[in-house]
């Protein structure tokens, strides 16, 4: 045996098998062009904002769109499968209870009794990616053998139909939505690389606020909502055109494959700019770059899992071939990309 | 609301300029989404070198030793690629050299500066003299009006001239020459910084040493 060999003690592992959840019925771009606070605006709103989106209901909790998104899951691999999870990582974009993280409940719902058990709150719109590099850490290290991760956008419907947020222009962006990813300490659909890195410099840039000077957690007036402050949006636009391409290409380079080579290319989606300026910098043609965009709006952290599990459904991800994530989070604190070699086709 | 204290645009009827969009009439609200519309992660290349060949960068050295330099069309001899052999010719202020891209090519330059906005023109033609079409635009900056440090930030621009695509003066060109400098525009932005990188390298070398800027040599 050779001891010297990198890839003794880093057995492979699978990213085998994704499925998401979108709730409600498509809420149409005019529910939001009545608010518009002029005709120009609405204009405008229309032009960009997609056709669509979906809002998780009132009541409808993180966990509930987990469990749902999970379900085919279960169907395909079996209930004991996604029972015998030993890693369950949970990431929600609006928790529920600000106090609880929602993994322990998503175990009870599924039956699970994971030995660990993450919500992962700082990985925002790129957090998909981010919870495969913990899996994978976590099955490469111990001896637990399989990990789901899942991505619960939840702050469109609750957050973006307030009577003073849903004028803004970026009210009909956001949509609601959750995606599932299953790890398996195998060789079947191996993670080829993954590369995350936080950027200290650019924290502090996104703000959640009230619009007042209300904490959210006191009483009174005022709406929450995440904003940036109005001369921010260039620079975040400017970081996000250059630290998604950066962290796709570095997986690129170390996995060996030119990024106008990669098969399918999925990444977050804040807005119609950022997709076409990813798939220009990485060259390549906008159909292997696929986006669900249009029909669901910003998913956040939902949106790589989502198309990915919206592409897989269609038969667009071939078996074998390279399927490359990547994302940025937040106002540019955090990025990461991955690679995998798809095996999860249907 | 009138808020312009001078009669702006007032010899044009309102709304006749296309194109022109000023607070007026395209308020932050719509001219943002315009403005971030324009960034992109990649720009290709013939959108940024198209019909310009700018180049930029901060020089380690004092600008109005730099500036010195640089007006002194002998400098070229040092920090071009392939300028090489200056020498006056009868014309005062005319330099002809070789330009060792070219077989036996002869370049002539006189060069225009300004010491009081550090301007740098070189004025330069392949072959002949009569015409001097290709017009390499320079501007020393203080670097600590702009960047709040001390040294130079050089500004280097080249417009793409129609006698780059064809030589007007075949006559004057040597038997049997091949390449015309017009082949390599497309490589100007790249070699262009690569000569920036020279002089980069030269002037902070002859600073960090304590050497004058422009060599004895020049003097």
């Amino acid at each position: 045996m050779d001891f010297t060999d990198p890839t003794l003690g880093t057995p492979p592992v699978s990213l085998v098998d994704v499925a998401s959840y979108l709730p409600g019925e498509p809420v149409g771009t005019e529910y939001f062009t009545q608010f518009s606070r002029s005709d120009r605006m609405a204009k405008n709103v229309m032009f960009r904002a997609p056709k669509g989106r979906h809002h998780v209901a009132r009541d409808e909790t993180a966990v509930d769109m987990i469990e749902r998104a999970t379900a085919p899951l279960i169907d395909r691999h079996g209930t004991q499968e996604i029972s015998n999870i030993d890693v369950l990582l949970t990431h929600t974009q609006l928790p529920d209870n600000p106090v609880l993280g929602a993994g322990p409940e998503v175990a009870r719902r599924l039956d699970m009794k994971p030995r660990w058990v993450f919500d992962i709150h700082n990985g925002g719109c790129a957090a998909f990616v981010h919870m495969m590099w913990m899996a994978r850490m976590i099955l490469r290290t111990t001896d637990a053998r399989t990990a789901l991760v899942a991505c619960a956008q939840n702050c469109a419907g609750p957050v973006f139909t307030q009577p003073d947020i849903r004028g803004l222009a970026q009210a009909p962006v956001p949509g609601d939505g959750c995606g599932v990813g299953l790890l398996v300490k195998n060789n079947s659909a191996p993670i080829l690389d993954i590369e995350c890195r936080t950027y200290p410099e650019f924290a502090g840039d996104m703000e959640f606020s009230t619009n007042g000077d209300r904490k959210y957690w006191e009483p009174g007036e005022g709406q929450g909502c995440v904003t940036f402050t109005e001369s921010k949006v260039a620079k975040v636009m400017t970081r996000g055109n250059r630290l998604v391409p950066e962290v796709a290409q570095a997986v690129c380079q170390r996995i060996g494959v030119k990024s106008r080579d990669i098969d399918t290319f999925v990444s977050n989606q804040p807005n119609r700019l950022f997709l076409r300026n990813w798939n220009e910098a990485l060259e390549l043609p906008p159909e292997r770059h696929p986006d669900t965009f249009d029909s669901c709006g910003n998913l956040f952290a939902a949106g790589i899992p989502v198309t990915l599990d919206t592409e897989n459904r269609a038969g667009r991800l071939r078996n074998g071939s390279v399927v490359l994530m990547a994302a940025f989070a937040h106002a540019g604190d955090f990025a990461g990309a991955a690679a995998v070699r798809w095996g999860a086709a249907r | 609301m009138t808020t312009s204290a001078l009669p702006a645009l007032s010899d044009i009827p309102e709304a006749a300029v296309p194109g022109v969009l000023r607070i007026e009439n395209s308020d932050r609200d719509a001219t943002t989404p315009i403005i971030l519309d324009m960034l992109r992660s990649v720009y290709p290349h013939d959108q940024i070198f198209g019909d310009f060949c700018p180049v930029q960068g901060y020089i380690d050295a004092p600008p109005r030793d730099l500036y010195d330099y640089l007006a002194d069309t002998r400098c070229l001899e040092e920090w071009t690629y392939s300028l090489r052999g200056f020498t006056e010719t009868d014309e005062p202020g005319l330099w002809v050299s070789y330009d060792r891209l070219g077989d036996s090519t002869k370049i002539y330059t006189r060069t225009v500066a300004n010491p009081d906005a550090m301007t740098v023109d070189y004025h330069c033609a392949w072959d002949q003299s009569d015409h001097l079409w290709m017009v390499y635009l320079m501007r020393v900056v203080d670097a600590q009006v702009v960047f709040d440090k001390p040294g130079s930030v050089v500004l280097w621009t080249n417009c793409h001239h129609p006698f780059y695509d064809k030589n007007p003066y075949k006559d004057t060109a040597p038997d049997g020459r091949k390449v015309w400098v017009g082949d390599f525009w497309e490589m100007f932005s790249a070699g262009h910084q690569l000569e920036l990188d020279n002089l980069k390298a030269i002037a902070e070398y002859r600073a960090s040493h304590g050497l004058p800027i422009k060599p004895a040599w020049m003097e």
